[in-house]
């Protein structure tokens, strides 16, 4: 076990390196310069200021210089926040984002699978195509507009949430649940589909047999075997959620991560830019490696390398 | 869970329906290309029914980039440094100064020196006065190569003595033309003559700052509220990524005139989103986007309010077809810009056929509008614009014509190209190809000037016809369109030189320079000045608007009538 975390992680810092060696020159491909008045400089004139942040230096170059700060563990200062670090930056706006997914990604699943439950549970029923329609909705529906929905009806008209805006529990409320909807559409489908496949196995029929009532089948045996493509899923789906959502944030006004990576694009802000991309990128790999340790802990057919 | 859930189910499912249909993008509409600001809002007589508490509620559209008046660039760094430092001048009603730490000033007979005599009552927010050598640091550190400043260099560049040879790195930074004579006397030597000078200074880039506050903070400068200083109206208390708060500064100069206790700034980027916290008294004045407008029109508390900000079709002159001043006087004439205004944008934006906006610049002596003045300097005329089209069509003996479009990327752009399109292919033979592209790009063209048409804007950086009409001198940073009349040079250099100290006299030849510009050489194709709509509560007032520097003056803004 030990022996394979160390492998990933070689893995992980040489995919960290081509991550950055590729964005840093795809970035470079950007029209226009970060400079935010380049409409009122005279060209001579911005390229002193260009020159100020090495800027004037040929790509390469520039690029030898990020990757040498970057090992030092300097990311450079923001052009859009004149002179504020990017880690700064990032940090100061990562944890309205991660709380926010964390949130949506636990209740969306857990609300998920027990709808996926009762959907295979009462096979055919009223409540299987009552939770597979909510399903098909929940997944079809983009969630910015149940973010308006939720912001007028609940916000505005019942009062009963903040609209928008940060600060007390009961702002993550509204936003929380706009993105629970699309993780636990998710998972109610996936639930209800690998459920029907187990408990149509023969060792659930002996199980059965051997005088286990049904709910104890269901959880014992069918809960855990469904888990395993519902993670491989829902895997990708948190980082997403996770690593802020720039719809979501922008309507409930969510101080978050996720405008702020659309923003460094179209402002050229070259350190933001990376910052963010790098970050996500480590954020990817470290849930990856999380879930493939996770499948073993699941299921023991799954063993990791060693030991076998 | 059953039932109840089964309920909500059917219930989002039957909103989601009905607000599919109406849930759109918020985009906000028309990028210009700088600060923009102006028209006149609630005007209030003061009177002694204040509430009594003082507390104002706003959002801004994103958050302040930077504190460092060195290095502010945008909107909403402008305004609230303006809320929280006063320069020499402040920016007054009408476009006037008023007093800010100078108490007045007075002029050389060449023009060329300014002496401003400083009041000895402004105090910093850390107990130190403010001086004529907060100003001299200040403006030696906007034009310094080593800050970084893109406005130091822009507004002081040309304009004080040596400050383009500071930037460029070929004088040192002691050279700058300013100097403290004594701590309350500051005197500015200029390059060549700026009738505009007084307006300058109301600048955020021309701001003072403490020498030894900012050289304590060193990098850490104006970062967060613990790292920032003010000198003037209210003190920013906190600040993050969520929004800011501001306190009323009790040592001000002027306290007794500042009516808020505070004003607590959110930061939100959905209309749709400030809409609803509007309704819900969380902000007290909201802007709207043009999808708005239709469903508020008629509210009580709806308001518009006129901004010195202009936009035009630039017109490539090195294109052959455009090269051509009939097939340019064609397009300016073809296009119907009251429909634009009336229909597509639908905020109280008014048609443009000039090159300066209305309620911007007054005569000197009659106190007439510039834009009256002058008046539409062409008529949208398809039969007239027929035939210059026709004639210019013979002049480059062509039959047909295919022009490129550069326009923005966002849904009221594309919007307005397509029916500038429209209207532009009444010419007979005429194809225009629109291309949509991001604000960074159409920047990056239009300096290589790789553009036929473009759709562009302008607003104005301090109160002057020139911050209008000297773009388009020879080989101008921002002409980009080819254009080089020596005549037109000639009146802009007469009205900025010789003419410095004559107000009428250089008012006249800055009338004359418009008339040329757009009427005789057809440079542009003016489309529209632009407005916007705002919810307001009645209950604010005397919130000025700006016509340049900060949008809005809170300094003497009051709540009456909320409770």
């Amino acid at each position: 076990m030990g022996r394979y975390i160390t492998q990933r992680l070689v893995y992980m810092v040489i995919t960290m390196f081509l991550i950055a060696t590729f964005t840093f020159f795809l970035m470079k491909f950007l029209p226009g310069t970060p400079l935010s008045s380049a409409d009122r400089l005279s060209e001579e004139q911005q390229a002193i200021v260009l020159a100020k942040y090495g800027l004037d230096e040929p790509i390469p170059v520039q690029y030898f210089n990020y990757m040498v700060n970057l090992l030092q563990g300097d990311m450079g200062v923001s052009f859009q926040f004149d002179n504020r670090e990017v880690t700064t930056i990032i940090l100061d706006r990562i944890g309205p984002s991660l709380q926010l997914g964390f949130q949506a990604m636990v209740i969306g699943t857990i609300l998920g699978m027990l709808l996926g439950l009762v959907s295979a549970i009462y096979h055919n029923g009223v409540l299987d195509y009552g939770s597979t329609f909510t399903a098909v909705i929940g997944q079809s529906i983009p969630s910015f507009v149940f973010a308006g929905i939720l912001q007028y009806f609940v916000g505005v008209k019942l009062g009963w949430f903040p609209v928008a805006l940060w600060g007390t529990w009961q702002h993550t409320v509204l936003p929380t649940i706009a993105l629970a909807i699309f993780p636990l559409a998710i998972a109610a489908r996936f639930m209800r589909t690998e459920m029907l496949e187990v408990m149509g196995s023969d060792y659930i029929t002996t199980a059965r047999a051997k005088g286990v009532n049904k709910f104890g089948v269901v959880f014992k045996h069918g809960v855990r075997n469904a888990l395993i493509p519902l993670i491989t899923v829902l895997g990708p789906l948190a980082i997403g959620l996770m690593t802020g959502t720039l719809v979501i944030e922008n309507i409930f006004a969510v101080p978050g991560i996720g405008e702020q990576f659309v923003k460094s694009i179209n402002t050229n802000d070259y350190p933001i830019i990376m910052g963010t991309t790098l970050f996500f990128a480590i954020f990817f790999i470290l849930i990856v490696l999380i879930i493939d340790l996770l499948y073993g802990v699941i299921d023991p057919r799954i063993r990791l390398a060693e030991g076998e | 869970m059953k039932k109840a859930n089964w309920f909500l189910l059917v219930l989002l499912l039957a909103l989601s329906m009905f607000l599919a249909a109406c849930s759109g993008g918020d985009e906000s509409g028309g990028e210009t290309e700088g600060d923009a600001e102006g028209g006149d809002g609630e005007e209030t007589e003061e009177s002694s029914g204040m509430d009594s508490e003082q507390v104002l509620n706003l959002y801004e559209p994103s958050e302040i980039p930077t504190m460092d008046a060195s290095m502010a660039t945008d909107a909403v760094a402008f305004q609230w440094l303006g809320s929280t430092m006063d320069g020499l001048y402040r920016v007054g009603e009408d476009g006037e100064t008023e007093e800010g730490i100078a108490i007045d000033h007075e002029i050389s007979d060449d023009s060329l020196t300014w002496t401003f005599n400083l009041r000895d009552d402004a105090t910093w927010s850390n107990g130190a006065p403010v001086t004529a050598h907060d100003f001299v640091y200040a403006w030696q550190r906007a034009v310094n190569p080593d800050t970084g400043s893109e406005y130091g260099p822009y507004m002081m560049g040309g304009v004080i003595e040596n400050a383009q040879a500071i930037a460029d790195g070929d004088a040192p930074v002691e050279e700058l033309g300013v100097e403290a004579a004594d701590d309350y006397t500051l005197e500015v030597t200029l390059e060549k003559p700026t009738p505009y000078f007084e307006s300058l200074t109301t600048f955020g880039t021309f701001l003072p700052l403490n020498e030894e506050f900012v050289e304590e903070q060193g990098e850490d400068y104006a970062l967060e509220a613990e790292s920032l200083i003010a000198n003037g109206p209210f003190v920013i208390t906190e600040w993050d990524a969520s929004g800011w708060t501001l306190e009323k500064n009790e040592d001000y100069w002027d306290a007794d005139q500042v009516n808020l206790e505070q004003i607590n700034v959110d930061v939100v980027k959905e209309t749709s989103s400030a809409v609803n916290l509007y309704q819900t008294g969380e902000v007290d004045r909201v802007a709207l986007d043009a999808e708005f407008v239709d469903e508020y029109r008629s509210a009580e508390d709806f308001t518009t309010i006129e901004e010195p900000t202009l936009f035009y079709l630039k017109m490539n002159q090195e294109n052959e077809i455009l090269s051509n001043e009939n097939a340019r006087k064609a397009i300016q004439r073809v296009i119907d810009r009251d429909s634009l205004v009336n229909t597509l944008l639908n905020n109280g934006s008014l048609a443009s056929a000039g090159n300066m906006p209305q309620n911007f610049v007054f005569h000197p002596e009659t106190e007439e509008d510039f834009r009256e003045v002058n008046g539409d300097l062409f008529e949208t005329n398809v039969e007239e614009a027929q035939e210059l089209w026709a004639t210019a069509k013979e002049e480059l003996d062509i039959e047909e014509a295919e022009i490129g479009y550069l326009g923005g990327d966002t849904e009221l752009s594309k919007n307005m190209d397509a029916y500038i399109k429209d209207q532009l292919e009444q010419l007979e033979g005429l194809t225009v190809n629109v291309q949509a592209v991001p604000f960074q790009e159409r920047l990056d063209r239009d300096t290589e000037m790789d553009y036929d048409l473009q759709n562009a804007g302008w607003g104005p950086d301090y109160v002057d016809p020139n911050t209008f009409l000297n773009l388009w001198v020879t080989d101008g940073g921002n002409n980009k369109t080819g254009y080089s009349s020596e005549e037109y040079d000639s009146m802009i250099e007469e009205a900025n030189n010789e003419l410095a100290q004559e107000p009428v006299e250089r008012f006249e030849t800055l009338l004359e320079a418009e008339k040329l510009l757009i009427e005789e050489d057809a440079v542009l194709a003016p489309l529209y000045q632009r407005s916007r709509a705002y919810l307001w509560q009645p209950y604010l007032k005397d919130v000025t608007f700006n016509q340049a520097g900060p949008d809005f003056t809170y300094k003497y803004a009051y709540i009456e009538g909320k409770e």
